[in-house]
């Protein structure tokens, strides 16, 4: 594409917290990094966010290519377009995962060419030496992606890691099953070591390993505590910042500037809140983000929704954590680090079903809006669904309908477009619909 | 039983297509339970073993989709959102209970909504693995032994595993009916059109599995006994997709000048072709035929071998039957959010027209409305043919 019909790159947007103005340097730096480690002879793996293998990727010294945020990146710089419609050409359905099109339509590009296609940004998706998938109980383009992207690098070998949790059901307990997921969740990972000593050359160092999932742990701990701390009243950070501040959580896991990040941010929070420093001085409506990844070329919109007087406390997006303190088991007792990671998967995805139990009708995904709504004092719930990824976006309509009949009736938007692809994109519809519901929420405030 | 539905195969199973369920709603009448599930990844031996009558909800090309919306989202593959659809406007109230396997995310993750909306007396998701390793097939072997306590709870009663072995007998004999039905297909011109034959597998996904193979037993024998039938058509397609559980599209097909004569579906020769194995411990036989044997885009098979070998071990299946069949053109039939076959195309066309088939691919809604579009498709791929 000629640069006189590149889209324009949105202006920089404004943030609330210096911890997010300070991501898009840390964002780049991972991107940008990966090509220099490249150089250097390190190993690379196409990864995504939320499949237990930080620690271990990170104790091999593998190079994570995150390929979901490439595709973010490229949308949030309104520059996917291009790499969308290569993937199309492939016959690939303009339906599927836009992160994934993105990525194959770039795969199949820089493998065509055999270097990078012109201006790709920020240097572009490095070519990986492996690719690990991941097998759960969302999203398929987990396992789909990769296996597709073989068929422009059929030399690149994959490994798909098998990453269930127990469902929630009525007539049986998560407990009655939990040991068979653990046990199979961790045959999957000896798998996952296996598999990266025979492309390395190298020997998994299980003690740095050991101390990396111990670290992970104390970074889970201490970002719960900090985004609980925007429970206060002005909120000091809103989801448009969360959207920055969940890179570490999900880029930088197992890695000691993850945890150093998390630090500056809870610092960060506390002194604004003794200011009583909140991302807008005057809140008039206290929001949650419901679910829903964001359009990340839309992120300005949540400046939109503070300039109407409403802010963002908390959001269920990203928020892939809980306090480990918190679980209903002594994770520190578990000393086997592969063990550990899955006993930590298992008890995140099952957090809230004792919760759910004790409402009759109730579900977990609804019981954490509930608790969310109690705890950070909110009016109303906005969520996005994007049409091209299922495993966040289905569900979203009857979470606000149950919450309905088992809690009570709070405003709700949805809004609706994509994570990528901006042609599904309306800013003046979008706005429009947002000023409609700041007009329920006033109404039913003044009721 | 069986005395109630002999008097002619192919007028039966028109009963059954036309009015989907209805015998469901008689056995239902009679004291019988039934089940619904979703998708080819349900074991039904073990509803079978436990009492129930498994039946498979199956949604309505020719009903547009207006009370799902309500509570499920139009990004849902429109397959799934029609089946809901269907549910919800009653056209299932006789079910007693409902299974959904861990097939997509079109079908993972609208479970909850399924079950909550529905509020049947029982309801269960099976939480199949997508791998196919050692471990997976472990853990998916625990995963059914949840689901078979959790059913017999249900049931009242113990599923013993005599009744799973009579239950994986059966179905393994209405399978065996099947096959010899395909072998039908394979003469020139087909001794069955595919219309008939989709018509046939989707009346017997209703019917408790004595009767389906009752059924099939009549069916097979009214078309050796009509013999060649049809005239030759100049061409021989194969049909490969996910779920096609209507016949509009093969009759369009059928219509515009070709025969089907082979599939790669389901129902179709994906679920009906693979049987289970007799073993000591009858969940490992069914575990294995349901994570291994069946070969579906929902299913990561790990790579052994280089790229070609795997290939080979993904789609070699559909290869085979190209040949077996005399098969001349291949129609991939994907409906849009279908997220395990959407990222297949590019594999499977290659890997067919590498070995000289040509493949026309559309991306479909699951409605009669886009059925213009896709006949000028079909009619130009033809035409292509005959040059
Ligand atoms: S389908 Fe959704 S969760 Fe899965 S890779 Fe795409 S954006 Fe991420
Ligand atoms: S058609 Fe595709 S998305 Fe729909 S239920 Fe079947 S496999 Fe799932």
């Amino acid at each position: 594409m000629s640069e006189e019909k590149k889209p324009e790159e949105r202006k920089k947007r404004r943030t609330a917290t210096e911890a997010a103005a300070k991501i898009g340097p840390i964002q780049k730096a991972n991107i940008q990094g990966v090509a220099q480690a490249r150089e250097e002879g390190k190993k690379v793996a196409y990864t995504f966010i939320c499949c237990c293998y930080d620690e271990i990727i990170r104790a091999m010294d593998i190079v994570p290519m995150w390929t979901e945020t490439y595709a973010g990146i490229c949308g949030a710089k309104r520059d996917a377009q291009r790499f969308l419609e290569r993937a199309e050409s492939e016959n690939f359905s303009r339906s599927l995962c836009t992160y994934a099109l993105c990525g194959l339509g770039f795969d199949a590009w820089r493998e065509e060419l055999g270097e990078m296609p012109p201006e790709a940004p920020w240097g572009g998706q490095v070519r990986p030496d492996m690719m690990l998938g991941s097998g759960q109980m969302l999203c398929d383009p987990r396992n789909k992606w990769y296996q597709a992207a073989q068929h422009y690098m059929p030399d690149v070998p994959i490994y798909d890691v098998g990453l269930p949790w127990p469902p929630y059901e009525d007539d049986y307990d998560y407990r009655e099953v939990q040991d068979y997921y653990v046990k199979y969740i961790v045959k999957e990972l000896k798998g996952l070591v296996k598999f990266l000593e025979k492309h390395t050359g190298k020997k998994m160092d299980w003690e740095r390993l050991s101390e990396l999932v111990d670290l992970t742990d104390k970074t889970w701990n201490l970002i719960w505590e900090a985004y609980e701390l925007r429970r206060a009243v002005p909120t000091p950070m809103g989801t448009g910042d969360a959207m920055n501040t969940m890179v570490p959580m999900v880029f930088n896991m197992g890695t000691q500037e993850g945890y150093d990040y998390y630090k500056d941010l809870y610092d960060e929070l506390k002194l604004k809140i003794a200011n009583k420093e909140g991302v807008i001085p005057d809140e008039k409506y206290r929001l949650v983000w419901g679910g829903g990844l964001p359009s990340w070329f839309a992120l300005s919109d949540f400046n939109y929704f503070n300039s109407k007087g409403a802010v963002f406390p908390v959001e269920t997006t990203y928020r892939m954590i809980e306090a480990i303190y918190n679980f209903d088991m002594d994770l520190t007792k578990i000393t086997d680090p592969l063990e550990h990671i899955a006993w930590r998967w298992v008890k995140f995805w099952t957090y809230w079903h004792d919760r759910a139990r004790k409402r009759p009708g109730s579900h977990p995904d609804v019981e954490r809006l509930i608790k969310y709504i109690e705890d950070y004092k909110i009016d109303g719930i906005v969520m996005h669904e994007a049409f091209s990824c299922r495993s966040w976006h289905v569900g979203l309509i009857w979470q606000l309908n149950q919450l309905k009949r088992v809690y009570r009736d709070i405003p709700s938007l949805i809004l609706e477009s994509d994570i990528v692809d901006i042609s599904s994109y309306n800013e003046a519809d979008t706005r429009a619909r947002i000023d409609a519901f700041i007009d329920t929420l006033e109404a039913v405030k003044s009721r | 039983m069986p005395g109630e539905i002999t008097g002619g195969g192919l007028t039966t199973v028109d009963k059954y297509y036309q009015d989907y369920g209805c015998r469901a709603r008689e056995l239902k009448k009679q004291g019988k339970q039934i089940i619904g599930y979703l998708c080819a990844f349900t074991p039904v031996e073990i509803i079978t073993a436990a009492g129930f009558i498994p039946f498979r909800i199956k949604g309505d090309v020719n009903e547009p989709i207006t009370k799902a919306d309500t509570e499920m989202e139009t990004i849902v593959c429109p397959l799934v959102r029609s089946c809901f659809d269907m549910a919800l406007k009653g056209k299932y109230e006789f079910l007693d209970g409902l299974v959904v396997p861990h097939a997509c995310d079109s079908i993972c993750r609208t479970y909850d909504i399924w079950k909550y909306s529905l509020n049947l007396p029982y309801a269960h998701f099976i939480n199949m693995p997508h791998g196919t390793g050692d471990a997976s097939l472990e853990f998916y072997q625990e995963v059914l032994n949840t689901f078979r306590t959790s059913l017999a709870k249900f049931a009242g009663k113990e599923i013993s595993d005599q009744a799973l072995a009579e239950a994986i007998k059966l179905h393994n004999q209405n399978r065996a009916r099947v096959k010899e039905l395909y072998q039908l297909r394979k003469a020139s011109p087909p001794l069955i059109s595919g219309e008939e034959l989709t018509k046939v597998l989707i009346a017997a996904m209703s019917l408790p599995v004595e009767e389906s193979i009752e059924m099939l037993g009549g069916v097979i024998d009214e078309v050796k006994g009509r013999g060649a039938l049809f005239a030759q058509k100049p061409a021989r397609i194969m049909v490969i997709g996910a779920q096609v559980d209507d016949i509009a599209f093969i009759k369009l097909i059928e219509d515009s000048g070709a025969w089907v004569v082979a599939d790669d579906l389901c129902p179709g020769a994906r679920e009906f072709l693979a049987s289970v194995d007799v073993t000591a411990d009858p969940i490992a036989g069914l575990a294995e035929r349901y994570l291994r044997k069946i070969k579906c885009g929902r299913t990561y098979r790990e790579m052994t071998g280089n790229y070609e070998e795997y290939l080979e071990d993904r789609f070699g299946h559909m290869g085979r039957m190209i040949d077996d069949f005399g098969v001349d053109r291949v129609v991939l039939y994907i409906y849009k959010y279908c997220d395990p076959y959407g990222f297949e195309v590019p594999q499977i066309k290659s890997y067919i027209e590498a070995k000289g088939t040509p493949v026309l691919y559309l991306e479909d809604e699951y409605s009669m409305s886009t059925i213009g579009r896709l006949r000028t498709r079909i009619q130009a791929f033809l035409e292509l043919l005959v040059k």
